[in-house]
Order: C-alpha cells, then sequence, then structure tokens
C-alpha cells in the first residue's frame, strides 16, 4: 500500500515520489494542451473554407477520359472540362458548400466522376475498411505485446524428440562419413 | 540480329530452367557439384540476357526498323539517349529489360556467396532463377521483342522494312525519363534477392540471424533505387504532365509505393531480430509481401486492370502475372508454417516504452498504410465485380486516409530513436522530448501567427520542427560526449560519431531526408493558380509575380515542332526572370506535348504551361502555379539517398567485428588443415 505523505504518494517499491513525479511532468502537460488547442484552432479554421472551383476541381474527375483530376486534365481544348468547370462555378456562384456541389455532380455525370466514391452502399468499404485494417492492425500489436511481456525470456533449445527424425538421419551419416561418429 | 536476340532468349531460358533444378537438386543432395553447375547456369543465363539485350539495343541504335518493337518504339531523328531508352519504352523491350536486371542480380549473388552462404547458396540460386524462367517464358513466348515487322496484304504476310519509326511516346521525352525506369526496375527486381534468401533460409531451417545479416544491404540498395525512382517519376509527372504536382496517388504511382512502404517495415523490424532475436515470422513475412507487392505492381502496370496516366505498356500479360503471385503466394506462404517452430522469439518484451515497441508501432502504421493505398487502389475493380458499378477512388480518398498516417509516421520518426532498447524510463522521455516539443510549439505558434491555417500543413510543419530537434540533438549528445572524452573538435567528433556507427546515423540522415519531403509535401497546401489567354504585351498576375507575353515564337527540331512563349516576370516590381514554356508536336509520333517552364527556388517555384493555342483568336493559353516549398521534395530526396548510402557503409565497430571472425575463421582453417 502506497503511504501517504505532505510531499506526495511514495511507492513503497521503488521509492519514487509519484506526486512529485506527476508535478514534474505538468510542464510536458501544458505543452502538449497547448498544442491540442493549437491544433484544434487551425483545424477550425481549414473546415470554415468556401469552396474554390481549384479545390472542387481536385474532388472531380475530367469525363474527357483522360483519367485525371478536372484541376489536372491535360487536354488542351477539353469541352468536357469547359463544361463541367462552368458548372461548378455557377453552383459555386449560387452560394453552395461544398457537399452539396459535390452531390449536384454526381447526379449530373454519375457517380464515376468524383475522385472518390461517396461514402454510402458498398462504397462504405472503401472508406471504413482502412480504418477497420488500423483498429485490427492495433489490436494485433496489442496481443503481440502482451504475449510478449509473458512469455518466458529463453527458449528452451529444441530436444532431439522434437528435431525431424531425417535431419537426424542425416546428421548421424554425415558423422560417420566424416570420422566424428 | 533478330535471330541473335531469339538465340539469345531461348538460352537464357535453357539456362534459367536448368538452374532452377539444379539449384534445387543440389541443396536437397547436399552435392557441392551440383550446386556449381547451377551457379555456372545462373551466370550462363546472365550471358544469354545480355546478348538478347545488346541485339536490341543494336537494332535501336542502328534504326534497323524491320524489327517490330524498334519500328514502335524509336525513329531516326531520336537523341541517342533516349533511343538507349527505347529499350524500356514498351511491353516487350522493358519486360527484356526486368529479366536482364534479374540476371545481373543473380549474377552479382552468386559472385559475392562464392565462398560463403553455402547451405543457403543451392536454394537461393534455385529461386532467383524460378523468377528468371517466368521472365524468360515470358519475354519468349508472349512478349518477344525480336519480331520481325510484316505487311499484311491479300497475298498474305511478308517481311516488311519501314522507312522510319513511330517514335518514342513523346511523354517519355524528358531526361529523367532515362534513369527514372531503370531506378525503379531495379527497385521491383531487387526485392528478389532478400525474398531468394529468405525462402532458402526456411528451406534449410537455417532461420538465425545469417540470413538477415546477408540480405540487409540486398534489401537497403533496391529499397533506396525504388525510392529514387518514385522521386524521379514525381518529378517526371511534375515537369511533363503540366498539373503543377509531382503525386497524384495514380494506381501506378500507388504500386510503386507499395512495396517501398512494406520495405520501410521491413528495414526496420529487422533491428529487433539482430537485437533481440525477435520478430522472425514477422521479418519473414515482411519479406513474402515487398517482393509480392513488387511483382504486383508490374502487374498492376501491365495488366490494364486499372486506368492509370502511367499506363505506357498494356497488353494481355495480366493473367501470366496472376498465375505466378499465386505460385508466390501459394510456395512461400506455405513454406513459412511449414516453419514457424523454428521461428520462435528468444527475448520477451520488458516494457510497454521501448524501442521494440517504437518498431512495431512504426510497423504497424506501415502496412495499415499498405493496406489502405491496396485497398483504394484496387477498389474500382472490386466495387466492378461486385456490383458491376464505375467508381473512381482518387486523390481525395488517399489524401484523407493516407495523410493522418503519414503524420504518425512522421511523429514516429522523431520519437523512436529516442526510445532505448528494453526500457525507456519516464526520466530519459521527459529529458529527451521536452526541449523539442516545446521549439515545436514556438514554429507551431509562430506559424499560425503568420497565418498557417491548414491542420495537415500546420500539424506537419509542427511535427517537422520536432523530428528534427530530436534528431540533431542525437547528434549533438553524441558529439559532446565525444568532445568531452576523446578531446575531438566538434566536426571531428560528429564525423567519428558517424563513422564508427553509420548504420545508426546514416538512419538519423534517413530521417531527416524524410522530414524535408513532409516539409515539401506541406506546401502543396498553399498552392496557388492562374490562367489565361495571353499575346504580346499582355499581362497575368499570380500573387507577387506578375508575367508579360513578350510574344510567341515556332521553330523546328529534327524531332519535333515547337511554339514557345516568351514570358518576362516581375516579383514584387522588380525584374525576375524570363520563362519560355513550350508547347511541342512530335513529327514521328503526331502527338503534343507541353514544355514546362520552372524556376525553382527553395521557397517556392514558379511554374508556367503553355497549355495550347486558342482556336479562335490565336492566343496562348497560359496556366501559372505558385508551387511552394517543392524544392524541399527534391532536396529531402537527396539527403535520403545520402543517409542509405552513408548506412551502407560498413562502420568501425562492424568492421573491427568482420576482422575478428576472419581471423576466427583463419585459424579454425588453420587448425583443420594441421
Amino acid at each position: 500500500m502506497p503511504t501517504k505523505e505532505k510531499s506526495g504518494v511514495r511507492c513503497p517499491k521503488s521509492g519514487v515520489n509519484i506526486i512529485r513525479r506527476s508535478r514534474g511532468n505538468l510542464g510536458l502537460r501544458t505543452i502538449l494542451l497547448a498544442a491540442f488547442l493549437l491544433a484544434a484552432s487551425v483545424a477550425r479554421g481549414d473546415s470554415a473554407r468556401k469552396p474554390t472551383l481549384e479545390a472542387i476541381g481536385n474532388e472531380v474527375q475530367c469525363t474527357c477520359g483522360c483519367v485525371a483530376p478536372l484541376s489536372q486534365c491535360p487536354m488542351v481544348e477539353c469541352a468536357e472540362k469547359a463544361e463541367m468547370r462552368a458548372f461548378i462555378k455557377k453552383e459555386i456562384a449560387d452560394g453552395k458548400d461544398e457537399t452539396a456541389i459535390l452531390q449536384d455532380i454526381s447526379i449530373r455525370y454519375g457517380v464515376q466522376a468524383l475522385t472518390a466514391p461517396p461514402a454510402e452502399g458498398f462504397n462504405l468499404a472503401v472508406w471504413i475498411l482502412p480504418g477497420i485494417g488500423l483498429l485490427a492492425g492495433l489490436g494485433i500489436v496489442v496481443v503481440i505485446v502482451c504475449r510478449w511481456r509473458r512469455k518466458p525470456a529463453i527458449v528452451p533449445a529444441p530436444t532431439s524428440a522434437s528435431l525431424d527424425p531425417k535431419v537426424l538421419t542425416a546428421v548421424e551419416e554425415e558423422m560417420k562419413s566424416t570420422g566424428m561418429g | 540480329m533478330n535471330q541473335v536476340g531469339s538465340v539469345g532468349l531461348i538460352a537464357s531460358l535453357a539456362f534459367a530452367a536448368y538452374a532452377l533444378v539444379a539449384g534445387a537438386v543440389g541443396g536437397k543432395l547436399r552435392s557441392p557439384r551440383i550446386t556449381r553447375s547451377a551457379e555456372r547456369a545462373a551466370l550462363g543465363f546472365f550471358l544469354m540476357v545480355t546478348l538478347a539485350v545488346v541485339a536490341l539495343e543494336y537494332m535501336i541504335l542502328t534504326n534497323d526498323f524491320h524489327n517490330a518493337y524498334v519500328a514502335e518504339h524509336s525513329n531516326r531523328d531520336l537523341l541517342t539517349y533516349y533511343k538507349v531508352a527505347a529499350l524500356w519504352a514498351g511491353q516487350e523491350g522493358s519486360l527484356l529489360f526486368w529479366t536482364w536486371l534479374l540476371s545481373i542480380y543473380s549474377a552479382l549473388v552468386v559472385w559475392q556467396n562464392r565462398r560463403k552462404n553455402r547451405q543457403l547458396m543451392p536454394y537461393v540460386v534455385s529461386v532467383l532463377m524460378g523468377a528468371g524462367t517466368f521472365f524468360s517464358l515470358l519475354v519468349f513466348f508472349v512478349a518477344n521483342p525480336f519480331q520481325e515487322l510484316s505487311l499484311v496484304t491479300s497475298a498474305g504476310s511478308q517481311a516488311f522494312t519501314a522507312p522510319d519509326g513511330n517514335g518514342l511516346n513523346p511523354l517519355l521525352q524528358y531526361h529523367p525519363m532515362v534513369i527514372h525506369p531503370p531506378m525503379l526496375y531495379l527497385g521491383y527486381v531487387g526485392m528478389v534477392v532478400p525474398f531468394a534468401f529468405a525462402m532458402a533460409a526456411l528451406i534449410t531451417r537455417q532461420l538465425g540471424d545469417n540470413w538477415i545479416r546477408t540480405t540487409r544491404r540486398w534489401t537497403m540498395v533496391p529499397w533506396m533505387l525504388l525510392g529514387c525512382g518514385i522521386l524521379l517519376g514525381g518529378n517526371w509527372a511534375y515537369a511533363v504532365l503540366g498539373w503543377g504536382g509531382y503525386w497524384g496517388w495514380d494506381p501506378v504511382e500507388n504500386a510503386s509505393l507499395l512495396p517501398w512502404l512494406s520495405g520501410t517495415a521491413f528495414l526496420h523490424s529487422v533491428m529487433i531480430q539482430e537485437k533481440r532475436g525477435m520478430l522472425k515470422v514477422w521479418n519473414v513475412a515482411l519479406v513474402i509481401l515487398t517482393f509480392f507487392l513488387s511483382i504486383f505492381g508490374t502487374f498492376l502496370t501491365r495488366s490494364g486492370i486499372v486506368s492509370s496516366v502511367h499506363a505506357f505498356a498494356q497488353s494481355n500479360i495480366g493473367p501470366f502475372f496472376a498465375v505466378f503471385l499465386a505460385i508466390i503466394l501459394f510456395f512461400s506462404v506455405s513454406l513459412l508454417f511449414l516453419r514457424l517452430d523454428h521461428l520462435k522469439s528468444e527475448n520477451k518484451l520488458d516494457s510497454m516504452v521501448s524501442r521494440e515497441s517504437g518498431f512495431l508501432f512504426n510497423n504497424w502504421i506501415l502496412l495499415a498504410l499498405v493496406f489502405a493505398v491496396f485497398w483504394g487502389t484496387l477498389f474500382p475493380v472490386i466495387s466492378k465485380a461486385v456490383e458491376n458499378a464505375t467508381v473512381t477512388v482518387g486523390a481525395p480518398f488517399f489524401n484523407k486516409v493516407a495523410i493522418p498516417m503519414g503524420l504518425l509516421l512522421l511523429l514516429l520518426t522523431g520519437a523512436g530513436p529516442l526510445l532505448a532498447w528494453r526500457k525507456t524510463s519516464f526520466q530519459s522521455l521527459r529529458r529527451n522530448f521536452t526541449l523539442p516539443l516545446i521549439l515545436a510549439l514556438l514554429a507551431g505558434v509562430a506559424m499560425f501567427a503568420e497565418g498557417v491555417r491548414n491542420l495537415y500543413a500546420w500539424m506537419t510543419l509542427f511535427l517537422s520542427v520536432f523530428v528534427l530537434v530530436c534528431i540533431v540533438g542525437e547528434f549533438w549528445k553524441g558529439a559532446r560526449t565525444r568532445m568531452r572524452t576523446a578531446k575531438e573538435n566538434f566536426a571531428l567528433a560528429i564525423y567519428n560519431l558517424t563513422m564508427r556507427n553509420t548504420r545508426r546515423y546514416g538512419g538519423y540522415v534517413v530521417h531527416i531526408g524524410i522530414v524535408l519531403l513532409f516539409i515539401g509535401f506541406a506546401g502543396q497546401a498553399f498552392k496557388t493558380d492562374a490562367k489565361g489567354l495571353m499575346q504580346e504585351g499582355d499581362l497575368l498576375k499570380v500573387r507577387n509575380y506578375l508575367l508579360r507575353c513578350d510574344g510567341l515564337t515556332t521553330g523546328d527540331t529534327p524531332n519535333y515542332e515547337y511554339t514557345r512563349a516568351l514570358i518576362t516576370v516581375t516579383k514584387n516590381g522588380e525584374a525576375f526572370t524570363s520563362m519560355h514554356p513550350e508547347k511541342r508536336f512530335y513529327k514521328a509520333s503526331q502527338q503534343p506535348t507541353s514544355y514546362v517552364a520552372i524556376h525553382p527556388t527553395l521557397s517556392e517555384d514558379l511554374y508556367v504551361v503553355l497549355a495550347g493555342l486558342d482556336p479562335d483568336n490565336g492566343k496562348a493559353i497560359i496556366q501559372v502555379f505558385v508551387n511552394p516549398l517543392v524544392m524541399w521534395v527534391w532536396i529531402g530526396g537527396v539527403v535520403t539517398l545520402l543517409g542509405t548510402l552513408l548506412a551502407m557503409v560498413p562502420s568501425r565497430v562492424e568492421r573491427e567485428m568482420a576482422g575478428m571472425r576472419q581471423a576466427q575463421e583463419l585459424a579454425v582453417q588453420a587448425g583443420d588443415a594441421y
């Protein structure tokens, strides 16, 4: 049982003062909290952006067959590109947000005109599986770490009983042929 | 010459098939004589493929247009170095080139291991030549570059010599393209060597550190070359495709990234096996995965199962690759399962906060990234098969999924090396991380005050400062200790510190390179562009640059005709530079392409494209991009390359150990002789 003292809680095993350690940690925590708040503030600024032709052009694929996003279509006089750009400009001028514009594009040109499929129906799989993969990977890492922590430090050397009989025979024959058997 | 090439191909197939069988038999019977004959056959394979390559190159360089491949991919007025590059411009030539690189790797492995790893070598040769047999079969029977050009008439087909060829694809006529594919291929093909050693170790049950030590450099070399190839590809896309970026998450780009990522995971996790005897199964699995992804990348590029702007060499060879991939997977995974008992960890994990767990988390993120990129790349195919729906999975998906994982990796790049093996105390954590965190936070506040509002860009720059301070701190601490103990000056201390442990400090330099790459990536968030129709005297403003068109000129070279825009640029009202973007029209292939004008600086690139001429008024369509920090991507690539080279230099400690091992071996041999 840890004993409580004026200066903090002392661990009976290591003798280290836990509370003092926590106080020492305060600076680090303050830094991390400040970093988090700053990041959150940056994120809020990011999400508040108005849609632009350039941004939407990256989310939409040109329908001319160039296999490139609209903003990167390499065709010089591409009628499809001009038409799509005009449509997006009109949508922006109408005051629609990015989600609404992308929805209108998928209705007008088909889902394949979006450079990323909407997260619905079977297409949901493309969005959620990487996350599931990430979590499953984390789970595997945790299981491995726990098993490693439990296992004995040294694996015993395999006994002769666990050796392949063919290998044993080969070793014996080789030892005999070299005069060691 | 077609006959010479064909003889080379059929002979190479015979040598490869013989070496495949002889290697396996030599290993099974433990016969040094049969093993040597397999090794000699591997050398013969190299010589015969070289003969075929020389024959094809000779025909390309001498404009021998009765060869179908030469007529298809070269022309008389093509510059000589592009003619050399025509070898890998098409399907047949690039598969021959691939086979040649495989034969070079195989010959080098045989030569380097002529006196060592004698028990592994029969199977190493067998596996290498298994791949050699597959590619020789493919090149000889399916994609033979030694076909004669024939003219089909009503009377039947007859041999025909074209007066000139169709020329090289204009998009490939760019200087880095001469070395980009060889780098990429060297990376892809090179992954067969660690795979061959891993399989040989599994077959012979010699699963100690030997195969790991032997293959470390054999993995680093292709990993480095693959990285260079990827960056050169990015450079090509940046300078030639004219959309102002260098990475578009195209399926072919993704295919090259996948083995690089899994190779990165292996290069990290292998250290745990060397130091602690752990992760043995994992390391073999990573080697298998990396080789599988290398072949998968080729399959993806060649089969045409996904749409790509990079698909220069598509054909019907997909099913052959699919079968080869299935064989690789079945053979290697079965072998791995059969040897699980021999791959048990020798140690236990002492603490959750340790270098070992840091590597584990690094592997976790890298493999999750591999999965996400793999899944996103293949999803259109899966969607088509399951729902019969055509969907596109492009940059927005990959950016949303990969950037957070990339940022986690960036964090680990700095934090991982500061964790101690076995266990890291809290005091040590505090000591090592407080200063980097404070400085990174100060930099973060400064960036916020400067107007950086994009979360990912801000996070990237924040973490970059953190990682750089961590790494510089490592160099500083080591140098300070040497300055105190060995009384060396700072420069000498840094030099000796690095040379004493090249692997560790080379790794740190690689990490610096990765940070610089990320800084370059962050610049994409601040890209600006403008577009306008211009004729002489017209102005176009983008940010603080003002572009004035001084006119258009046209010209003619033997290979192409061009229209060139003469642009004078002022920055903040002062003369800055003049730029000359071109629109080219290649005569042989009858294809247009853009030649982008780029003015690079450390802070930003000014990137000007002459997209074409307006058909109504003849004015130039000029597109201008201001791309911040792009230069840091290329600098980061060079630093990564240098760091990898440094990590491959044998360190003093390694050399001393090798000397001791050699002395011991000599003593044993002398004892045996006595």
